[in-house]
């Protein structure tokens, strides 16, 4: 293994002490002179036409700056299909809809306004199940679509089908075949900082927009596509990021809540806060929405898989953001999670009266991966083929193509698969059906970038001061996951530098080269790629002032010496050793010659070299500085949802032991083991940390989390009732990192942001199916679901056995 | 939030007088149900009076029996080894309510007071026969928790009523008691279900050490069927459910059917079915009424176990002294 | 009808003006700007806005303020040293990525703090119980465990 300094070592997050002083500025901490506080009105039906808004009492309510509804604002569409307006006028389609909004000069006087908004309503009939909602003749949520047109469906115009093979032959010529069908719930991503941003003009209504974005390039051609359309065609945008509170997808679409910010900001003249409660951001983020999946496989004698047919139904709601697109990340685990000659996926998103969607952590494969690794379990059992043994049959391995197309270079899934069957003692403890269980499933998931967009690229600019210094300046954000630190251990490894050297500005388009966001696990790789292709130019530009200066400087340095010391001699030194930066390399701050490395005399401290170098004077100072832009030689996927859209793919398996009381129906989590191909480690610590969480929040996913929302209205709306899991809820959890590095990886890193949550879920159900022998094939696994099938099956086997 | 003045008294005479002349005054104790109320607009006092600064409200007295000042924190209850030992099923409730930042403000005043039906202190106090101490305008007086409760978040308090603290009688020599608060997650909960057992065990005519032969068995049914087959009896026995019925009730029928019978397995089964029976749950979003209804009878049946285990393990040196 | 309170905040003895139906989290951040503790949820449900109020770890969301007149109230921002040396705990969290997104960390802090001041010496259990209130979404809680047990250590040690 090559001999890193900083790659691959467990650098400390020092870049964030803010966060432990609690000086970190988040948006709540935000504040600009003259700031007010904007609130939003929301419908109080999931489905009305909206009869009159008068707000003239909210208006005279001391405090309250502007009122604006529908009729104030120009009534443009937005959001990713175009099919919403900022504050709806006409017809109010879901309750999280904006009716009208406030802005006061304090959050108090706000939200006392909106109680002086009288909205008078015309009940509407609604539709919530997604099922009823696609049957020709029920009635449609939206009449028109983005463009106008009359629409004659509830299911959105979005095609996500996948073909590959003949699934019908398959099917015909396996040996064993089963059918599931399973379903997920609403999951708000529940970040511990609730949503907000800040929205600022100036005299001539350039924008300044502090937002939570993770995109925020995407942020701002959403916000100049508005501006457009209202009259504001030529003004500036700036977006900036301020400390983000955590993500897991709920920043990857402008939210409604930041067009009304905007909004009130242009009309008040003033910096406008909207800061959500707890309760706004249960009631009103748009959550993972539910899925439904009829998923049938099959294999033949020997338990290779022949086919795979997955169908599945969203749940949109009433309008469209990302979530949307969640099927063509669905598309991955379906087609090419193990090897499956065979596959047909076909997904619809479904209009209804529901709050709308948008994507979480995993983007659609936590609950795809749910869907094929139960049904993997089923199918095993089936075959008689023990569960770990059919895995490792139909695993993935280095070389592939897959029926999605894409390529699979680096595959360590073998290792992932048999690490935690000796972690979790597979083979002692499988089959036993005594209440506890050991149960196992894997993912794939893009680990090398995701061109969901033209470009996947990003671009990262470096400079190094006389100092120094280095300044990284990248068009990225971070929600948490510590993107600074391993940024800034690549760039310190690739110059030559210490990582506190490094100071990485996130999150401001007006400083930073464009990025497509960090989301879909890609920052690390994508980033880290530009970072070192910009690092080993700013090293040669540093390693060419030391050719030209190192000499001047040894050349002063003895004179110097000789004046103290008249008995001081000259060493003889061998100046060619350095005439060329390529006989020079940085590490650890110090430059030296390659071929005498010990040799002190050629031992210099860059910062020497640059303070020397850079501010020369007579007009010839110079720069240290590079950018680079990079975009992986990835595809989008075609018209047939083909495509390799990511440079390499990770795996990983986690493995789960349970026990069952089946007086109670309560899981226990005895023991998880969450091993995953992470290509490198960047930095243990951190992965580890990513792992951790991911596996945490799968936990909930899999046991104790779902929004409940009954006819359209969210019904918990707090972190009393929606049940995130606590410190108490201790989940033993082991993760585990194999490494295999990726040649394409920056040091032959992969991304880990999701995995760990993906294969959750599944091995939990897995095994409590090795508990018990009931398959659960609804989340969350609640006591009274176990303790219902128990007693259920306890009675089929009484009759049968009558 | 609208706004309201505050007050700090010292004395329950100051508190009581302040209530009579303010307008739209409420008192507040630690503050986590009344702040939550203010904030969510479920109450909007003119005048908000003070508990927490009233010393005589904050005593713990264990001599004969136990007294707990409603001012007492839950924290502080739990930090006392002497009620872990001996009411065993109140430590279980107030160390696990809600979080340590509840339980350090939140005062057991407080969670009698609010009378939610899934209060966790309600169902220990219910099988302790506790007495709730009341400072009304014509002096004080006592009621039993029992005829306290009235319904959900409603007791027998007049306008301006303080309750000063609740009284637990002494405990019987052979007594354990166990609550059990069944939740989804293992902290920051509402029960699901409640169940408080309290059980004490006749040991008349059974050697002075017998508790050792028992406190050599590690499998609980083996315990079970010792105490059938040396026939020990129960000799009194209380039973709480909360969260199945406006407010947390006890299951007299099951504690009926134990009193003065032999302990078995079977027995504790059938305590369990009664119980169930007993309970009127609902279904709400936060549990269906016939899950309640099964872990009435799970837990039940748990509960007296557990209470039974902690009388054979309770150091008898050390137990209450008896009235 | 403005009331002046004076307390000790962060070893530092003031004086100042408040509205009775305050929180000492409104006092905290929009009164003296030190804005460590964080609104996660304003109803006592999510643990960021935990600080220590004589000894004891508190929800300041719904902590009155006229409560603290006397009393000794010690915040995140009252943890490291003037010289900027970070406590024991701090150093820790940073060092065993106890931190991720951070919204919840001073509040963590301040729990385990209160832990550690009254039990130098805690048991895993301890250290979890200490933390059932702080809600994290970023950790699954694993290294900030680990922090707190490591700075007990260190604490101990020294």
């Amino acid at each position: 293994m090559e001999d890193f300094l900083y790659v691959g070592k467990d650098v400390p997050r020092t870049a964030e002490i803010n966060k432990v002083t609690g000086r970190a500025v988040y948006i709540d901490e935000l504040k600009r002179p003259g700031m007010l506080y904007g609130k939003i009105l929301y419908s109080r039906y999931a489905h009305a036409r909206i009869k009159s808004i008068n707000t003239e009492k909210a208006k005279k309510l001391p405090g309250v700056k502007a009122v604006i509804t529908g009729y104030d604002i120009p009534d443009v569409r937005v959001g990713f299909m175009e099919d919403q307006t900022v504050l709806k006028r006409d017809v109010v389609r879901q309750y999280r809809d904006e009716v009208a909004a406030v802005a006061a000069t304090s959050r108090e006087i706000a939200e006392e306004a909106l109680d002086l908004i009288e909205v008078e309503y015309e009940e509407l009939p609604a539709i919530f199940d997604p099922v009823e909602a696609m049957k020709p003749g029920a009635p449609l949520i939206h009449e028109l679509d983005g463009h106008g047109r009359p629409v004659k469906s509830n299911v959105l115009p979005l095609r996500w089908t996948l073909n590959v093979g003949d699934v019908e032959k398959a099917r015909r010529e396996s040996a064993y075949v089963v059918k599931d069908s399973l379903t997920t719930p609403w999951i708000n991503q529940c970040c511990l900082g609730t949503s907000g941003c800040v929205a600022e003009f100036d005299s001539v209504n350039n924008l300044t927009f502090y937002s939570q974005t993770n995109v925020i390039f995407g942020a701002k051609q959403r916000i100049s596509r508005y501006f457009a359309k209202i009259g504001l065609k030529d003004k500036k945008i700036r977006v900036i990021n301020p400390i983000v509170a955590g993500s897991f997808g709920t920043k990857l679409d402008t939210d409604i809540y930041e067009f009304i910010c905007i909004q009130l900001a242009l009309k008040t003249r003033r910096p406008v806060k909207i800061q959500f409660t707890r309760e706004e951001e249960f009631r009103t983020l748009p959550p993972r929405q539910t899925t439904r999946f009829e998923i049938e496989q099959g294999c033949d004698k020997n338990g290779m898989l022949t086919f795979r047919k997955a169908e599945a139904i969203l749940d949109n709601g009433a309008y469209t953001s990302w979530g949307a697109t969640t099927p063509s990340v669905m598309m991955m685990p379906i087609s090419s999670l193990y090897r499956v000659p065979n596959v047909y996926f076909n997904a619809v998103c479904v209009y209804t009266n529901n709050i709308y969607s948008q994507a979480m952590r995993g983007y659609g494969n936590p609950q795809a991966s749910f869907a094929v690794e139960v049904s993997m379990d089923h199918l095993a059992e089936e075959a008689g083929i023990d569960a770990a043994e059919f895995r490792m049959k139909n695993r993935n391995r280095p070389g592939e193509v897959t029926p999605m197309g894409l390529k699979i270079t680096t595959c360590p899934l073998d290792r992932c698969i048999t690490t935690v069957k000796e972690k979790i003692g597979w083979d002692q403890k499988r089959g036993k059906k005594n209440g506890r269980g050991v149960g196992m499933a894997s993912l794939i998931h893009v680990a090398g970038g995701a061109r969901v967009y033209l470009s996947d690229g990003t671009g990262i600019r470096i400079k190094v001061d006389e100092n120094g210094h280095v300044d990284v300046l990248s068009g990225s954000t971070d929600q948490g996951q510590g993107s600074q630190t391993v940024l800034a251990q690549i760039i310190a490894e690739t110059i030559g530098f210490r990582p506190e050297d490094i100071n990485i500005i996130f999150g401001d388009t007006a400083l930073g080269l464009w990025d497509a966001g960090t989301h879909a696990s890609r920052h690390t790789f994508i980033a880290g790629n530009a970072a070192i292709r910009a690092g080993e130019k700013v090293k040669r530009q540093i390693l060419e002032l030391a050719v030209e200066y190192v000499p001047k400087l040894l050349k002063s340095d003895f004179r110097k010496q000789k004046k103290k010391d008249p008995d001081f001699h000259e060493p003889e030194l061998d100046f060619t050793l350095i005439d060329n930066p390529e006989k020079l390399d940085i590490k650890d701050r110090m430059i030296f010659a390659k071929k005498a490395p010990e040799n002190p005399n050629f031992r210099i401290d860059v910062a020497r070299v640059l303070n020397r170098a850079l501010n020369v004077g007579n007009g010839e100072s110079k720069t240290v500085m590079a950018e680079v832009f990079w975009d992986p030689p990835t595809q989008m996927l075609n018209s047939e949802m083909k495509g390799n859209w990511s440079c390499t793919y990770a795996f990983g398996t986690t493995g789960a032991e349970v026990e069952v009381d089946t007086e109670t129906g309560e899981v226990k989590i005895l023991k998880l083991v969450a091993a995953h191909d992470v290509g490198r480690a960047m930095n243990p610590t951190l992965v580890k940390g990513q792992i951790y969480g991911a596996a945490y929040i799968g936990v909930g996913f899999a046991l104790t989390e779902k929004l409940q929302v009954v006819e359209g209205r969210v019904m918990n709306p707090n972190l009393r009732d929606y049940k995130v899991l606590t410190a108490l809820d201790d989940i033993p959890v082991e993760a585990v990192i194999v490494e295999d590095p990726d040649p394409m990886g920056p040091y032959g890193a992969k991304g880990i942001g999701e995995p760990g949550l993906v294969p959750t879920a599944p091995a939990i159900a897995n095994a409590i199916y090795d508990a018990i022998g009931i398959r659960f094939t609804d989340l969350p696994i609640t006591p009274e679901k176990v303790l219902a099938a128990i007693r259920a099956k306890k009675q089929e086997n009484q009759q049968r056995d009558a | 939030m609208k706004g309201y003045d505050y007050y700090k008294p010292d004395t329950i005479e100051e508190a009581m007088k302040m209530m009579s002349t303010l307008d739209g005054a409420e008192y507040i104790a630690g503050g986590t149900d009344v702040m939550v109320l203010i904030k969510k607009k479920a109450l909007s006092p003119q005048n908000l009076i003070s508990l927490r600064n009233i010393s005589e409200l904050s005593y713990i007295d264990t001599d004969n029996g136990l007294r707990i000042g409603s001012g007492v924190t839950h924290s502080r209850i739990s930090e006392s080894d002497f009620i872990k030992r001996h009411y065993s099923a109140l430590f279980d409730a107030v160390s696990n309510i809600g979080s340590v930042q509840v339980r350090n403000v939140g005062t057991v005043g407080g969670n009698i007071c609010n009378a939610a039906p899934s209060a966790d202190t309600l169902c220990p106090f219910l099988v302790f026969d506790a007495v709730v101490l009341i400072a009304g305008q014509k002096g004080e007086y006592q009621l039993a928790i029992d005829d306290f409760l009235l319904g959900p978040n409603r007791v027998a308090l007049a306008k301006g009523e303080i309750v000063k603290g609740i009284n637990l009688p002494a405990l019987g020599a052979n007594s354990g008691s166990a609550y059990i608060k069944h939740t989804r997650r293992k902290a920051m909960e509402l029960p699901i279900v409640g169940i408080a057992a309290r059980i004490d065990i006749d040991a008349k005519g059974h050697p002075n050490d017998w508790k050792e032969a028992f406190r050599r068995i590690d499998d609980i049914s083996d315990m079970l069927r010792l105490l059938e087959k040396e026939r020990f009896v129960c000799n009194d026995a209380r039973i709480a459910m909360g969260v199945v019925a406006p407010r947390p009730i006890r299951a007299k029928k099951a504690e009926s059917a134990l009193q003065g019978k032999v302990i078995s397995e079977g027995l504790l089964d059938e305590i369990g079915r009664i119980a169930a029976s007993e309970s009127q749950p609902r279904d709400t979003l936060r549990g269906e009424a016939w899950y309640r209804r099964e872990m009435v009878h799970v837990l039940t049946k748990r509960a007296v176990l557990m209470a039974l285990e902690r009388m054979i393990h309770a150091d008898s040196s050390n137990n209450p002294k008896t009235s | 009808m403005k009331r002046e309170i004076a307390f000790t905040l962060n070893n530092e003895e003031i004086a100042v003006e408040v509205e009775p139906n305050w929180t000492l989290l409104y006092l905290l951040r929009e009164v003296l700007e030190m804005t460590g503790a964080k609104e996660g949820c304003g109803v006592g449900e999510c643990g960021a806005c935990t600080v220590i109020v004589d000894g004891n770890a508190i929800s300041s969301c719904l902590y009155p303020v006229m409560e603290v007149e006397g009393k000794n109230v010690t915040t995140i921002e009252g943890l490291s040293k003037e010289d900027g040396t970070l406590h024991p705990l701090q150093q820790s969290f940073i060092e065993n990525n106890g931190v991720q997104c951070g919204y919840c960390t001073s509040g963590m802090i301040m729990s385990a703090k209160a832990l550690l001041d009254k039990n130098p010496d805690p048991t895993e259990n301890d250290i979890r119980v200490s933390i059932a209130g702080n809600i994290c979404r970023c950790t699954g809680y694993v290294q900030i465990v680990e922090s707190i047990r490591k700075a007990a250590e260190k604490m101990k040690n020294t």
